[in-house]
């Protein structure tokens, strides 16, 4: 095996060093690519097969799995709970890249400067992303305590701390925990791709007489415009895949007020037993997951992959 | 032609990376398989494992067959037992929390029934507390013997708040009502309740449901009748509770406050709230969390009584016990029955009391006086053993797939997402196997 892997290799060498044509040049052979499949196949392909054959079955764990047909799937979409988990999700989704873009983006293009104290508060902002969403949700859930958290002491912005008893408070807190721990990353990508503006821009900008909030909206925001693109993906994701901020914070309550789809499965496979309805949620979880990826890939000409700093 | 013969042995070189993980994987789990020799005991990984070692240990002084001790650690052993329960890796003896927490296996034919055992030896069954022993009973066989501490709930107090407002503690239903009434004059919360996390609250449920049906009611809706639930005494139960929600007993923001991170714990010892209602373990959650209030200003009493309901008012309801039940294709069953004869032992019952456990066998009475607390442990010891009935927590006597339901169902009651006719759909609603 060794001496055919190596002959294919030196043929793919010898050959680009041939011409340059791209035609001429033999990729390499499948069998490279087969290590990635297999796994692929082992840890992706077959789990997700696994998963939609339990989802039309009843399994508690015990013996082995009972056909049931479409039962699970019929339950599901009369199932109230999983419809409004899936507008929670996307509600959770969309709050957190509306709250942290415009932090983000204005924080990143501030730290951007290269002003001695602009580091220093760069670096201890950073610190959450250190942390682990766990410790950041116990963190949270005690200093939010009614009782002996900041609530007791602010009344006037609190009212009677309910803020976890509440819909509207607990989405509020999951997603202001989550825009308070994830921010900073992406402050960190906005930064990075703001110093990589050139700055004869600017210069130029300047001589034409624009004052720094016509720059940022004239050069800096479209110069950002991939990196946005980016960061938003992340985000999107981010929100997608929000569990353990719930699991800590809210357990899904009050009642099932903020039982997001990815709890909601943990819910009834795990804390249930119930694999084969939990199944069906993971199964509409994908298809979801990769309709919204292949949307955004196709708005975004993510796929395209062109450069906004084209012509430098 | 070359090509193809590559990716064939690519292949079969990658099967095999496959296969030798599969191997590596199986490796570490051969452990568990069921030498001759040995019985596996598998128990919940906490502080408490220092007593099953010991007992354990004391069983294989004298046992040609050994028991063998294995723990899994924290909140997920649920999860891990029902995954190996039927598999190779199955333990031969486990720990548990009987009713629904064991009726799955039962049903799938997993469980050996005990009658047999005691049968041989009556005192696995005579030795114990009858109200805990039936924990474990299913479809009127025995399953489980107890092997930790009773935990039966109880109304706690703050003994000095409760005497600056000149209160005592409720005896009945109406006295908790003008308590939770002066207290809140007083601008405290009346109750501390952590009802974020959702248990707590059901306790609620359990004891007035109780007090004003009976244990009947219960039984009935669990073995499948759920017209039980729409029954006048469940109504009854639910007014009531409403009306002790609404007087404001539990303050308005209950549902953001929790037992498991010590913010009611806190509310009750700083003197901001007069009562909670809690399992036994409270007592010592106080002592690790407010070593002096424990000692000076700690009271308990038992759930008021309620004029003219059907329970008997020394009805309690709580976590009975934890028990261990033995596996049908255990193969060491006399050795098995033997090594739970030390359930009932004088050094079992010494050893949980010494580690502030109340062990719910015959002859833990004589041992009551060696306890940390000896007033606290003769109290809840003649509360059990007078019960006629203790109701297993619901949330324990439902097959686990009820669990998150019932949490939700008592949550949403409670800050009036749901009203009567709501909750009882929602129990009704409920697998009962």
């Amino acid at each position: 095996m060794t001496t055919t892997t190596q002959r294919v290799a030196g043929r793919w060498t010898v050959n680009r060093s041939a011409g340059r044509s791209s035609a001429a040049v033999i990729r390499p052979g499948f069998a490279w690519a087969v290590p990635a499949t297999l796994f692929f196949v082992l840890f992706a392909v077959v789990p997700l097969v696994l998963v939609a054959v339990l989802s039309f079955t009843s399994w508690n764990g015990l013996g082995s799995p009972q056909w049931t047909g479409m039962a699970n799937w019929n339950a599901l979409i009369h199932d109230h709970t999983m419809i409004q988990s899936l507008w929670l999700s996307l509600l959770i989704t969309v709050l957190g890249v509306v709250v942290q873009t415009p932090l983000s983006l204005l924080l990143g293009v501030w730290a951007a400067g290269r002003q001695r104290n602009r580091a220093v508060l760069s670096a201890v902002y950073f610190i959450p992303l250190l942390l682990s969403a766990t410790a950041i949700s116990v963190l949270w859930r005690a200093l939010l305590d009614p009782n002996f958290g900041v609530p007791a002491q602010a009344h006037w912005l609190f009212g009677n701390g309910n803020l976890l008893g509440m819909q509207s408070g607990a989405i509020g807190v999951l997603v202001f925990v989550g825009a308070w721990q994830y921010t900073p990353f992406h402050t960190l990508i906005y930064q990075g791709a703001a110093r990589a503006i050139p700055q004869v821009l600017y210069q130029a900008a300047e001589m034409d007489g624009a004052g720094t909030i016509r720059q940022f909206w004239h050069i800096t925001l479209p110069q950002l415009r991939n990196t946005m693109i980016t960061s938003m993906i992340l985000m999107v994701v981010g929100g997608l895949t929000t569990f353990d901020t719930v699991l800590i914070l809210t357990q899904g309550g009050p009642g099932t007020d903020t039982t997001i789809s990815a709890y909601y499965m943990y819910q009834k496979a795990f804390k249930g037993f119930d694999f084969g309805g939990g199944s069906a949620i993971a199964l509409v979880l994908v298809v979801i997951a990769t309709i919204i990826s292949l949307i955004v890939v196709r708005v975004s000409g993510y796929d395209k992959m062109r450069s906004s700093a084209e012509g430098l | 032609m070359k090509k193809r013969a590559m990716l064939s042995r690519a292949a079969a070189g990658g099967v095999t990376l496959a296969l030798g993980l599969t191997l590596a994987a199986c490796g570490g789990s051969s452990s568990g398989g069921n030498g001759s020799g040995t019985f596996h005991v598998l128990v919940y990984g906490d502080a408490t494992n220092k007593v099953e070692k010991q007992i354990v240990d004391t069983f294989n002084k004298t046992s040609k067959v050994k028991a063998v001790l294995d723990t899994i650690p924290g909140a997920d052993y649920q999860q891990k037992l029902q995954t190996i329960i039927n598999t190779k890796q199955a333990p031969d003896v486990f720990f548990n929390w009987g009713g629904g927490s064991i009726q799955p296996f039962v049903k799938a034919g997993l469980l050996q029934p005990l009658d047999g055992m005691i049968a041989k030896d009556p005192a696995l069954k005579s030795d114990f507390l009858p109200s805990v022993f039936n924990g474990a009973v299913i479809d009127g066989k025995p399953y489980g013997v107890p092997m930790r501490g009773t935990q039966p709930v109880l109304l706690f107090n703050n003994a000095q708040v409760l005497k600056d407002a000149g209160l005592t503690p409720p005896k009945t239903w109406d006295d908790l009502l003008s308590d939770v009434k002066v207290l809140k004059d007083k601008g405290k919360t009346p109750i501390a309740l952590g009802g974020g996390d959702q248990w707590p609250t059901l306790m609620w449920f359990e004891y007035l449901y109780d007090r004003i049906a009976g244990p009947d009611l219960f039984q009935k809706a669990m073995s499948g009748d759920k017209s039980a639930w729409d029954s006048p005494d469940s109504r009854k139960a639910l007014s009531m509770l409403k009306q002790l929600v609404d007087a404001g007993a539990f303050g308005k923001n209950f549902d953001s406050v929790k037992y498991t991170d010590g913010g009611s714990v806190a509310l009750v010892a700083t003197g901001k709230a007069g009562f909670e209602l809690m399992g036994s373990w409270y007592y010592s959650q106080q002592q690790q969390d407010h070593p002096d209030f424990a000692k000076s200003g700690l009271g308990y009493s038992t759930f008021p009584t309620v004029d003219g309901g059907k329970g008997d008012p020394q009805d309690i309801a709580g976590n009975t016990n934890n028990y261990y039940s033995v596996m049908k294709k255990a193969k060491n069953q006399d050795a098995i029955a033997q090594f739970l004869k030390l359930m009932y032992s004088d050094e079992f019952v010494k050893a949980q009391m010494a580690i502030g456990n109340l062990p719910t066998t015959t002859n833990t009475e004589q041992f009551l006086s060696t306890s940390a607390s000896p007033a606290y442990s003769q109290f809840q010891y003649n509360l059990v053993k007078s019960a006629p009935s203790f109701q297993l927590s619901w949330d324990q006597a439902y097959p686990p797939s009820a669990i998150t339901p019932i949490h939700q169902a008592v949550q949403e009651f409670f800050d009036g997402q749901l009203d009567a006719d709501g909750f009882i759909k929602a129990m009704q609603a409920l697998p009962t196997s």
